[in-house]
């Protein structure tokens, strides 16, 4: 049962999301770690350049050194000995710092290490030119010696400090170079990822903004039909409840308040207090079919009564069936109707069936009375009339025989008249067996019934192939011959009756006005007549029973035959009528259902 | 009573009927002896008296007082000493329904009270003369009501 409508892109709307989140996180690790890498390659910068600087402070502070000295040697002026005596602190100062900014480069320490050695030489080699300059120790070679020799010296530490700038210098380089690699490397990638991250979101997007218009759309179904369930629970005195097996909780719709009597939601609906409303005769059966809900998962069909709060008893019909739904909880859905209309229209039915019973066997027992009762007398006056011998009339008067003869012929037609009534009865009473029929059996048969007639007036009836039908045979034949036999008698005199009987096949639709359109095809049957014929406006009339049109002086008859015609046709859920031109012939159509 | 003549009983209750019949019986030239009762308990009454003979033909009204001619019919056919008594049914029904239910409940014919006299005569001279050795072994539905040509 598809009650709940399926919304599956809400599982790939998380999946998109988690995607997109995940690239939002690495993206940002990414920026972090370039943040980082930017920071670090600045501050190697400033570490190579402080190097450089106190490298270069070592420098100046060493010739600062060999300035002061070479002043004192020229001029033997305490005063240029001052940036001397300075710059061994300066020197110092410089190569502790610059041990502690290598701390991390051995190869950097190893130089410092012997650029250290080629400053203490240097400084070894200052002392020993002032001494070998100093007018007291004077010695100009050795002089020479140690000024050629620290100019060696200065070049070495030159070479030195420049190796030293230099190895910076490249470390430094090839730190930058990996950090540009790294950074040349990340925007282009970072910036597919953040349109991949923004695709996947704007994807989103469109799932959810397709979602919610599925939504609204299932929405406004779900209003209608449920308001169309509202209103078809009013008008069709029905009403729905659900209750919930796993919670135990019974939720009824509007119309179940209303059609017990309350405003909707006038009480919080129990399975306990509904029993409250069943009338008392009914209580045990509707309590013992609720314990049966719970038994058997479902309830088959209840019928009972109900007591409205204002007395009035109603008859209710119940059924309830057991869903499981997406969640797997039970519920377990019933409907109740309101059957106490039909409920009261089927005793009114039933009793009016008793009344037609009753009717239909009055009508049974008068036809008893008409076969018996009626006849006895009119049989024994006949008989009777029959005892009266030839010799008897023989010397009886003239007036008496005439007397004797009239009261003969009104028992005939007495005799007639009842019989006609008989069989007309009878073809509504008695039992209605349709079997397979060839009709013109039935033809040849009702033939057979006015041999006499047809020989004595000479009649020639032709008949066309007559179809098989399921009918009543005897009815049918009845019909024949009632039809035919009209036609011999209210032939033209000194004319020899010719009927011509035919058959064909005809839609109903073609006949709109006559025949049932239930049944599509109808076997039309004519008789058509050379006799005297009839004025057509009692085309109608011919068929009410007792209904003549011609004296019976002349044609004696009932006004029955033609009536028992229509009542065969009906009987055969067809159609009988009939048309004329006076002096020139009939045409009795008839139509019977395929 | 004649001896060697046909013993006819007819039991109905009509005094007119009575009265034809035994006036057609006396002007057939056939010797019989014809008894009468009126109802069916009469009727039964007298067959069961085993002092009175048994008819060779009993002509039996459907529509009789106190017992019906049906009630008769099934009453005779289930007592032994009674059941091979030729029965035919004599009435002025012609419903299909009293025919099928006498045929069926083992009447030999079925006579439709006629309203003519010599009609009366040609019957019981018919159904007098009848070999009902053959006729019964032959009875069908078709032969089971009397029609004169």
């Amino acid at each position: 049962m598809k009650w709940i409508p399926n919304f599956n892109s809400s599982n790939s709307l998380r999946v998109i999301f988690v995607i997109a989140v995940f690239i939002l996180l690495f993206l940002s690790s990414i920026a972090y770690k370039h943040n980082q890498d930017l920071n670090e390659s600045s501050k190697l910068v400033m570490h190579t350049y402080e190097i450089n600087i106190q490298l270069e402070r070592l420098m100046s502070a060493i010739k600062d050194a060999e300035t002061g000295q070479r002043g004192y040697i020229i001029t033997r002026n305490a005063r240029f000995l001052t940036p001397y005596i300075y710059s061994r602190d300066k020197v110092n100062t410089s190569f502790i710092r610059l041990k502690k900014l290598t701390a991390d480069n051995p190869v950097q320490q190893q130089n410092l290490q012997n650029l250290f050695k080629l400053i203490i030489q240097r400084f070894v080699s200052f002392e020993n030119c002032l001494k070998y300059s100093d007018p007291k120790t004077y010695d100009k070679r050795k002089l020479d010696n140690h000024m050629f020799g620290g100019r060696i010296l200065m070049e070495n530490i030159r070479f030195k400090v420049d190796e030293m700038n230099d190895i910076e210098k490249k470390y430094l380089s090839s730190r930058l170079k990996i950090y540009d690699a790294e950074i040349s490397l990340s925007p282009l990638f970072s910036i597919s990822l953040f349109l991949v991250a923004l695709c996947f979101i704007l994807l989103a997007y469109r799932q959810i903004s397709r979602d919610i218009e599925r939504l609204k759309v299932f929405n406004k179904k779900l209003l209608i039909s449920s308001g169309l369930i509202a209103e078809s629970e009013a008008i069709g005195k029905f009403s729905t409840w659900q209750w919930d097996l796993d919670s135990q909780k019974i939720d009824y719709s509007d119309n179940q308040f209303r059609l017990l009597g309350f405003e909707p939601n006038a009480f919080v609906p129990e399975k306990e207090t509904f029993l409250d409303f069943v009338h008392p005769d009914d209580k045990e059966t509707v309590s013992k079919s609720m314990e049966g809900i719970l038994q058997n998962k479902q309830l088959p069909f209840v019928y009972y009564k109900i007591m409205l709060p204002s007395h009035e008893v109603r008859y209710f019909k119940t059924t309830g069936k057991l869903l499981t739904d997406q969640q797997g909880s039970k519920i377990l859905l019933g409907i109740n109707f309101d059957i106490t209309d039909e409920h009261l229209l089927n005793i009114e039915l039933q009793e009016r069936n008793k009344e037609l019973e009753k009717s239909n066997k009055e009508l049974a027992s008068f036809n008893h009375v008409a076969s018996h009762d009626l006849q006895e007398p009119l049989r024994k006056i006949q008989t009777f009339i029959s005892r009266v011998s030839d010799a008897d009339k023989a010397v009886m008067s003239q007036s008496a025989r005439d007397y004797i003869a009239k009261i003969e012929v009104s028992a005939k037609r007495m005799r007639v008249l009842i019989d006609d009534l008989l069989l007309f009865s009878r073809t509504n009473t008695t039992k209605k067996e349709f079997i397979k029929s060839n009709l013109n059996e039935l033809l040849e048969n009702a033939e057979t019934e006015l041999t006499e007639i047809i020989d004595e007036k000479k009649a020639v009836i032709t008949a066309s192939k007559l179809p098989k039908l399921s009918v009543i045979p005897y009815q049918i034949e009845q019909l024949f011959i009632n039809l035919i036999g009209n036609s011999l008698k209210y032939s033209q005199p000194d004319i020899a009756p010719q009927i011509t009987i035919e058959s064909e096949k005809v839609l109903s639709a073609d006949y709109p006005d006559l025949l049932e359109q239930d049944v599509k095809k109808f076997h039309k049957i004519t008789f058509t007549d050379n006799g005297m014929g009839f004025d057509p406006q009692f085309k109608e009339t011919i068929f009410v029973l007792f209904q003549r049109l011609h004296s019976k002086t002349d044609y004696p008859g009932t006004g029955i035959g033609l009536a028992i015609c229509k009542k065969i046709v009906d009987n055969h859920k067809g159609h009988i009528i009939a048309d004329s031109t006076l002096n020139k012939g009939s045409v009795f159509t008839v139509f019977l259902p395929d | 009573m004649q001896k060697n003549a046909l013993y006819i009983l007819l039991a109905d209750d009509d005094e007119d009927d009575r009265l034809f019949f035994k006036d057609a019986f006396e002007e057939i030239k056939i010797q019989t002896n014809v008894d009468f009762v009126h109802d069916g308990m009469q009727l039964m009454d007298h067959l069961h008296d085993p002092e009175n003979k048994l008819p060779d033909i009993l002509f039996l009204d459907l529509n009789m007082p106190k017992k019906t001619g049906k009630e008769c019919l099934i009453e005779i056919k289930k007592t032994e000493r009674l059941k091979n008594i030729i029965i035919a049914i004599y009435s002025t029904s012609s419903s299909e329904e009293d025919i099928e239910d006498t045929f069926i409940q083992g009447a030999n014919i079925y006579i439709k009270k006629p309203s003519d006299f010599n009609t009366l005569k040609k019957i019981i001279n018919e159904v007098v003369t009848v070999n009902w050795h053959y006729h019964t072994s032959g009875l069908n539905r078709d032969n089971f009501l009397l029609r004169l040509k």
